[in-house]
């Protein structure tokens, strides 16, 4: 509540301020307090072709409120993009010029607002498997964030970010094996989380499964065409997969031993690799491992 | 020129709806999560996942193609293939090998009961966990012109024609041409040469 009147107070005095100001200013004010965004916005527009105008907060920061209502009004709109750049755009200066400090806090609060927006978009484009938009919108989010906040750290939502990207180039190689574009590109994503952070698991175990499952995949398309010789070329080259992913899955496995998912990992790699005896010791794990969990737990 | 100072009370009511429409945290990456793994779950591992079976497979159907039984009774109706345990490797041969013929003898694939007891058949998988069966499979005169396939490491030794065995993490298989002999069989050139090893 508080927060409100403050921000009503900070209100009240921009538009004292407008008073004492030139015409398409405070016909702007006037408009984008009667809801008309689009005159509000040629008048704004006009305002800040005013070089005298241009050199205080206001019209910047009216533009900025301006700008992101109209973003808020049509956010899927083919210029939402745009509008709300220019209302970015506009806060950040608004703020910049503000020297009394009389509108920055609300124009970088709703600078702050308008940078979610471009996260959110960014995990909706990751969500729509759209990785180019995806890329797109967050290198922007970092970059708008950095603008208010040059000391942020991103460490940790990078690597959510490639995670989530490595999981969509998995998810599109997997839909069409042809394309090994994607391959490389998920295996790429997933070595740079890790350049990062070596022990992500996440990005161990994803990586670990992405190779065996290409070897998996190149055995299955074993059929009744290939002679001897083909099936060994088959195996060598699955064999190169198994043996790339069994590292990250042990390093996986190490991280988090109680994890069903890397001991079933281990089994099938190493079950893959001929290798029965350790192929058998993570399958015993596995089944104690879910034994335990059928046991009811100590009061 | 005059203009209109709007009141505080509806700056404030928009100043409320902006706010009510702020997003307060950034939404979470939702699609981030574990790959699922292809190998098989709990106890039986999938038949299209089940590597091991499906190289098992093409090799028993190459097999087929490059040895020559001289039983004559071997040359006519169906080319059968019985499976004695392994379901996956079963599966697998029916899957992709049942509509093959070797030669002008159509494939048939049989699953086996856990038995000595079994039928003529042109090629006999028994895996490790039914080597017992084995001596008394190599007594029966049903399979006296049969190839008999195994994967353990003692069962040329005791019998078996062809081994799966593990060579450099790759499935191969070995010959024993004494055996082969005894059950009335001619092991190609090919086969001999591509083996990892040859028992003569």
């Amino acid at each position: 509540m508080k927060r409100l009147i403050s921000i009503a107070v900070c209100l009240w005095a921009f538009t004292a301020v407008l008073l004492a100001q030139s015409n398409p200013l405070v016909e702007a004010n006037d408009k984008y307090q009667k809801g008309d965004l689009e005159g509000a916005r040629t008048l704004v527009d006009k305002a800040i072709q005013d070089k005298k105008l241009a050199e205080t907060p206001e019209p910047w920061v009216l533009r900025g409120f301006i700008y992101k209502d109209l973003y808020k009004a049509a956010p899927d709109a083919a210029d939402a993009g745009l509008l709300r750049d220019e209302a970015m755009a506009s806060l950040y200066t608004g703020a910049g010029l503000d020297s009394a400090k009389q509108y920055s806090d609300n124009a970088l609060r709703a600078y702050a607002y308008l940078v979610t927006t471009v996260y959110n978009d960014a995990v909706h484009a990751l969500n729509d498997m759209d990785d180019t938009r995806a890329i797109t919108f967050y290198t922007k989010y970092k970059e708008a964030l950095s603008r208010t906040d040059p000391g942020a750290n991103f460490a940790e939502r990078d690597i959510d970010f490639e995670n989530a990207l490595g999981t969509l180039y998995t998810k599109r190689f997997n839909a069409d094996r042809g394309q090994t574009g994607w391959y490389d590109k998920a295996v790429a994503t997933y070595k740079q989380v890790l350049q990062q952070d070596s022990t992500n698991y996440g990005a161990n175990y994803n990586l670990a499964t992405l190779y065996y499952n290409r070897g998996v995949y190149n055995i299955q398309q074993i059929s009744a065409d290939n002679d001897i010789p083909s099936i060994q070329q088959i195996q060598e080259a699955s064999r190169a997969f198994f043996t790339l992913a069994l590292p990250y899955m042990l390093k996986a496995y190490q991280m988090d031993p109680t994890r069903k998912e890397t001991l079933l990992g281990l089994e099938g790699i190493h079950y893959s690799l001929q290798d029965e005896k350790q192929s058998l010791y993570y399958r015993h794990k596995y089944e104690a491992l879910k034994q335990d969990e059928g046991k009811p737990k100590e009061p | 020129m005059k203009f209109r100072v709007e009141t505080p009370t509806l700056v404030l009511r928009r100043v409320r709806d902006v706010l009510r429409k702020r997003p307060s945290v950034c939404l979470p990456i939702l699609l981030l999560g574990l790959l699922p793994f292809l190998a098989g779950a709990d106890q039986q591992r999938d038949a299209d996942k089940d590597t091991i079976a499906i190289i098992q497979a093409s090799y028993i159907y190459n097999i087929a193609k490059l040895v020559e039984w001289h039983d004559p009774g071997a040359r006519t109706g169906p080319f059968i293939i019985g499976i004695l345990g392994s379901d996956n490797l079963y599966q697998e041969l029916v899957k992709k090998y049942s509509m093959r013929s070797i030669g002008k003898q159509p494939i048939e694939v049989r699953k086996l009961p856990l038995s000595a007891e079994v039928d003529r058949c042109h090629i006999l998988f028994l895996p490790k966990e039914e080597r017992s069966l084995l001596p008394t499979l190599l007594h029966r005169e049903q399979t006296r012109s049969t190839l008999i396939i195994s994967d353990y490491p003692q069962a040329l030794s005791e019998g078996a024609v062809i081994n799966f065995v593990s060579a450099s993490n790759t499935l191969k298989y070995e010959i024993s041409i004494v055996n082969a002999k005894k059950h009335d069989l001619d092991i190609g050139l090919t086969l001999k040469q591509l083996a990892d090893r040859v028992v003569e």
